[in-house]
Order: C-alpha cells, then sequence, then structure tokens
C-alpha cells in the first residue's frame, strides 16, 4: 500500500467517523425538536379552535337543541392536520377526513393511535364541555423529518467528498519531494555510490539525504577498501604462485641438479603460498566474527614459549626471554596470543643481523600484560612506521608476507589491546603489544573479559 | 639473443633465469632499478624483462625514464598487476610487450622472440639468407635442406650475426649476445666458435673485418 493512500485512508476515516458522530447527534436532536414542535402545533391549534368556540356559543347551542345531531365542517387548518370537536359524546364539528371514531375516544392530552393502517398522534383538550381534539399522521411527520434531514446532509455529504479529494491531492504534493527522492534514487544504478545531490530537495528531507549521503560515503569507503584488499591480496597469491610455476616448468625442461634445484625451489614457493594463504585467513577470522574461544587459558609465559617455538624452532638462543617470573593470564584465547607474538618475534628476527639477538620482555600492570620486543635492526623511518601496519607492505623486497604486523594490530584492536612501534635512539626497534590479562577467576569472568571494549582505541599511526 | 631480467623476487628470477638459460638464451638477472640501469650501460642486450614492483624505484617510472634517455631495446613487462588501465599505462609508458604473471615459460620465450624479430624489422620468425635457414624458436639451422648441429653458444653467435643484418659486430658486442656476467670467458672463446660455426656453414660464411670485428657476409653462405 503506497504512503499516500494509507494517509489518505487514515485522515479519511477518521475524518467520517468523527463527521458522522456529528451527525447522528445532529439528527437526533433535529428529530426531538420537530417533534415538540409539531406536538406544539397540535396544542396550539386545540386551544385556538376552543377559544373560537367558546367565544360564540349560540353558533352550536342553539342548533343542538332543534337541528339534532349534525356536525359542522371545517376548513382544513393545515396540511395533514385533522381537528375535531365534541359535546358530551357528540361531535359537532370537525376537518374533512377525520372520522368520528377516530378521534372522539381519545383520552386527555398527548397520545397515538393506529386508525385504518396509519399512525395518529392526537392531542385532546376539554374546555367548558367543549371536548376539541386535534391530530397529525405520523408518516407525515416522517416524511417532514427526511425532508429536512436531506436538505441539511446534502451540503455535508458534499463538504465531506470535497475534502477527501482536497486530501487526496494535497496529500500527493505533501509527498512529492520524497517521491522526487525516489526516482532519485530509483535512476541510479546499483554501484553508483556518489552523493544524493541536495540542492532541488525539500528542506525536510535534508536530514534522510544527509544521512543517506553518509551512509554511501562510509559504504563507498569500505567496497574500495576491499576490493584495494582483493586485488593485493590476488598480487600476493599471484607471486609465489608465479615462482612455483615458472620452477616446475624448468624442472620439466632439465634433467640433473638443474631440475632438482628448480623443483627445491618450487617448494618454496608452496611453502611461501601457504604462508601468505594461512595470514590471509587469520587476518580475515581476526576481523571478523569467527569465535576463537578455544576454552584454553593464555598464561603469558606459556604464550611466550609458545611463540618462540614457533618463530624460530631450531634457534631458540637468538631470542633472550626477561619474564621476571610474572604469572598472569591473558584475557584473549592462546591461540591468538601466541600468533601475534610470534608474528612479532618473526618479524625481529627477519631485520636483525643474524648473530645478533632479540630480546623479549614481560612487564605486567595490574589490567594489562606488555610484551616488549627488542631488534637490532635498521629500523624503521617515520613514514616506514606510518606504513607498517598496513596490509601487505614490505620493508624493501622484504621477504614476509606484508600481513604480520597488520594481525597483530587487528588482534590488538579486537581484544582492546594496544600495539605501538617505537624507532629506539640507539638504534633497532622497540615492538610493544598490551594486551588485558584476566582480573577475578577463571569461571566466571572469561567471557565477560574477552569482549573487546568498545572505548578500546588504537594508537595513532606514526608512534613516535 | 642476450636478455636483461629485472625483477625482485629472488624465487621468481631465479626460476626465470634458469628457464630462459635452458632455453638456450643469454639472461642476467638484477634486482633493482640502480642495478638495471647499470647493467644496460655495461654491456649489450637485446631485450629487457622488466618488474614493475621494485624495491628502489616503480619499475614503469624506471622504463619512462630510460626511454626519454633514448633507449630503444624492447622491453617486456612482466607483473601482476593485471587491471586493463595497468596495462594501458605499462605499454604507453613506452613497454612493448605486457605479460601477466603466473606466465607460461614458452610464452615468455616465445613472445622475446617476437618482440626482437619485431626489433630487427622482421615478420616471420625464421631466418632465411640464402641456402642457410634458422628458425630461433627450435632452435634447428638448416643448410641448403640438410640440417646442421650446433651448440648452444654457435647458434647464438650465428643468431646474433644474422640480426645485424651486414652490420659488422665488434668481438666485444658477441660475447656480450653469448655469455652473462656471471659467465667467466677464455680470451679465445669467441674465435673458437666462429671457426667452429665457418667448419660447419663454410669458410666464408663470417667475414672478419680487421681491427673492427665480424660481419655475416651477404650472399655467399
Amino acid at each position: 500500500m503506497t504512503l499516500r493512500l494509507r494517509l489518505l485512508l487514515m485522515i479519511g476515516i477518521s475524518m467520517i467517523l468523527m463527521w458522522g458522530a456529528v451527525a447522528l447527534w445532529m439528527l437526533h436532536g433535529l428529530d426531538k425538536e420537530m417533534q415538540r414542535t409539531l406536538d406544539q402545533r397540535l396544542a396550539m391549534s386545540a386551544h385556538m379552535v376552543a377559544g373560537l368556540m367558546s367565544q360564540n356559543p349560540a353558533a352550536w347551542d342553539g342548533r343542538t337543541g332543534k337541528a339534532g345531531p349534525s356536525t359542522l365542517s371545517m376548513p382544513v387548518a393545515a396540511k395533514g392536520l385533522a381537528c375535531q370537536v365534541s359535546m358530551r359524546g357528540e361531535v359537532i364539528a370537525r376537518t374533512p377526513g377525520a372520522t368520528p371514531e377516530s378521534l372522539a375516544t381519545a383520552a386527555l392530552g398527548f397520545s397515538e393511535r393506529e386508525l385504518r393502517g396509519e399512525h395518529w398522534r392526537s392531542y385532546t383538550l376539554e374546555t367548558n364541555g367543549l371536548r376539541v381534539t386535534t391530530a397529525d399522521r405520523l408518516t407525515e411527520r416522517d416524511t417532514l423529518l427526511r425532508n429536512v434531514t436531506v436538505a441539511a446532509a446534502t451540503p455535508f455529504v458534499a463538504a465531506l467528498v470535497g475534502s477527501l479529494l482536497v486530501l487526496w491531492f494535497g496529500v500527493g504534493s505533501g509527498l512529492l519531494p520524497l517521491e522526487r527522492l525516489r526516482q532519485v534514487l530509483a535512476s541510479r544504478t546499483p554501484d553508483a555510490l556518489t552523493p544524493i545531490p541536495d540542492k532541488p530537495m525539500s528542506r525536510d528531507l535534508l536530514p534522510l539525504v544527509n544521512t543517506l549521503n553518509h551512509l554511501l560515503g562510509r559504504m563507498s569507503e569500505t567496497i574500495s577498501r576491499e576490493r584495494r584488499f582483493t586485488s593485493d591480496a590476488a598480487h600476493e597469491l599471484r607471486t609465489p604462485l608465479t615462482a612455483i610455476k615458472t620452477h616446475l616448468q624448468v624442472a620439466r625442461i632439465t634433467q640433473g641438479t638443474d631440475a632438482e634445484v628448480a623443483m627445491d625451489y618450487a617448494e618454496e614457493g608452496v611453502a611461501r603460498l601457504q604462508h601468505t594463504l594461512s595470514q590471509l585467513l587469520t587476518l580475515s577470522q581476526v576481523e571478523g566474527a569467527f569465535s576463537w574461544e578455544d576454552g584454553s587459558v593464555a598464561d603469558a609465559n606459556e604464550v611466550a614459549r609458545l611463540a618462540m617455538r614457533d618463530a624460530v624452532p631450531h634457534a631458540l638462543e637468538r631470542i633472550t626471554l626477561d619474564s621476571d617470573g610474572i604469572r598472569a593470564e591473558l584475557a584473549l584465547p592462546q591461540a591468538l596470543a601466541v600468533t601475534a607474538l610470534r608474528n612479532l618475534l618473526d618479524n625481529a628476527l627477519r631485520h636483525s643481523p643474524s648473530a645478533n639477538s632479540v630480546r623479549l620482555e614481560i612487564r605486567r600492570s595490574p589490567e594489562t600484560i606488555s610484551f616488549h620486543v627488542f631488534d637490532r635492526g635498521p629500523g624503521l623511518s617515520d613514514d616506514e612506521l606510518a606504513l607498517a601496519t598496513q596490509r601487505f607492505w614490505r620493508r624493501g623486497s622484504g621477504r614476509g608476507s606484508g600481513l604480520g604486523l597488520s594481525i597483530v594490530a587487528a588482534i590488538a584492536e579486537r581484544f582492546g589491546g594496544l600495539f605501538e612501534l617505537l624507532q629506539r635512539s640507539d638504534g633497532g626497534l622497540e615492538v610493544r603489544l598490551t594486551l588485558p590479562c584476566m582480573v577475578g577467576s577463571v569461571g566466571e569472568d572469561f567471557k565477560h573479559v574477552l569482549v573487546p571494549s568498545k572505548g578500546s582505541k588504537m594508537p595513532t599511526w606514526p608512534a613516535k | 639473443m642476450r636478455v636483461l631480467l629485472i625483477e625482485d623476487d629472488e624465487l621468481i628470477a631465479h626460476g626465470i633465469l634458469a628457464g630462459l638459460r635452458a632455453h638456450g638464451l643469454t639472461v642476467d638477472g638484477v634486482r633493482t632499478a640502480a642495478h638495471a640501469e647499470a647493467a644496460l650501460s655495461a654491456a649489450h642486450c637485446d631485450v629487457v624483462i622488466l618488474d614493475l614492483g621494485l624495491p628502489d624505484e616503480d619499475g614503469m617510472r624506471l622504463l619512462q625514464r630510460l626511454r626519454a634517455k633514448g633507449m630503444t631495446l624492447p622491453v617486456l613487462i612482466l607483473t601482476a598487476r593485471d587491471a586493463v588501465q595497468d596495462r594501458v599505462a605499462g605499454l604507453r609508458a613506452g613497454a612493448d610487450d605486457y605479460l601477466l604473471k603466473p606466465f607460461d615459460l614458452d610464452e615468455l620465450v616465445a613472445r622475446l622472440q617476437a618482440l626482437l624479430r619485431r626489433a630487427a624489422g622482421r615478420s616471420v620468425d625464421v631466418i632465411t639468407h640464402g641456402p642457410l635457414r634458422l628458425d630461433p624458436a627450435s632452435g634447428e639451422v638448416s643448410l641448403h635442406g640438410r640440417a646442421v648441429a650446433l651448440s648452444r653458444r654457435e647458434l647464438a653467435l650465428l643468431a646474433a650475426l644474422l640480426h645485424a643484418g651486414g652490420r659488422i659486430l665488434s668481438p666485444d658486442q658477441l660475447k656480450d649476445s653469448l655469455y652473462d656476467f656471471s659467465e667467466e670467458i677464455e680470451s679465445n672463446a669467441l674465435n673458437v666458435h666462429i671457426h667452429h660455426l665457418r667448419r660447419k656453414l663454410g669458410a666464408d660464411v663470417i667475414e672478419t673485418v680487421r681491427g673492427v670485428g665480424y660481419r655475416f657476409s651477404a650472399g655467399k653462405a
């Protein structure tokens, strides 16, 4: 149902109901008033006849004595009005049409009777021995009432129909700006995300148009970001795929050592592809609605141990751990905490000369645990610090997937933590990952603490 | 044919170098735009393969700069950027061909040969000169309809001389066509190969221009 029709029905029906009730009320009053007026007419007529008769008794007294019963005919007083005068039971005068039996036996005052199939209302008056009865037909009263009603109702109905028509066009023109907006929206292509022009719009619709434009702006930002990400991801996957394909083709056209070397390279390419894919998957899961609650408790030391084992399974001595025997449980799933820390260690090791070690420090505050990773690498410039957490950004032609730090930032953001990159004055980089830790018992608070706090904010980059 | 590969990804570069060498091409690989410029000014090369995502400079800008400096070598862009506007921009920047990663090695070789052929002003791949016929794609050489077996170096030497038409090539230019930077060259290696070619194809097929170099001897083969 269109808005126009709905508005029209709502306003129209309530208007008809209200005015109908008013009309009924008025008709009721009119009916009562008319009955009273007509009754008054009956009584006044009776009094008038009685008065006239009593002023000249000789006119009818003498005649009764000698002529015996004979009736005096009266002219018709008014349309439909009948009158009869009697004395001691004898009718001495009557209007034509009034039958003797009809009115004579009437009791005093008003009464209603049915005579020869017609309903009558009569008024009887007795004065000086004279009995005067006036009467009129109820059907005539009804006809009169109907005529009055029709006369009164015709302009009323005309006014009602007229106002409904005005309402229809009024609502239509009132909704015109909305219709224009609808046409503007309907004529857009599905991928048009440009703002709706607010120039020809009605002022009432400006807030709506502004909200729509705001939404469109956010959508277009999201879509272009996702598109860029998809294209970047495709590019990233193509690179190892190219390496694999090329080496496989070399292996096919060469023999001996050359072919073996090519196969080794192809396998390296596969490993790189696998790494990029799993990093992409992790990132999409951290940023998406994926539930990570695996039920395992993330002890800070255990997280550090697992992350170190994953980062350098064969050269653990490259990492120095300084944890001061801190025992604390992190308020995020162990798998994610390990992933984040491993990415940081991977990164630090990749950019450090192989002779130098990377230092990992764990520090505790009442509500948080922070992991500090110090490396001896070349560090990052201010510009590079700003880019470091962007997806697929690498320093130079680095070997990683370019997603490691993006994943750490996404994990920190999701669980209300903080991720900072700091250029150290003595060279190298300090990376700080601060994560919320568990307060109270594991059982009850676990779920509660896991929900990322809404107020948590990521630091603005570059972190100095 | 000597190829310069500009590609920063080590794994891919290894693959292309090995693949092109297996196809009998002489290839040098560099990883940065700066090295590419140095390599181009240091030695002769016939065709350039360029990756766009270089660590020190965008490949497209490098190409524009080289073209502005008057480099006329055929350039094939090898990239994972597949959008139409990327390809258009690449071709406008001065590239002669555009190949998307991942690619087929055979296709890459065929495209390189096509580029070289067009640069030499020919439209068919097979080079015929009198009774001599060379198919660079398959490496087959025939003289008077009889197949002649040539080694990889001999083939490259013959191709270089044929591509040059009747121009004289200096010994250094010929060596550049035969060997990449990583190879040790014996002082008399070129003479040995020329000697072998003369033995297989006829003594007067290569003319020695004393003090200048060598050229393919027109009409005598």
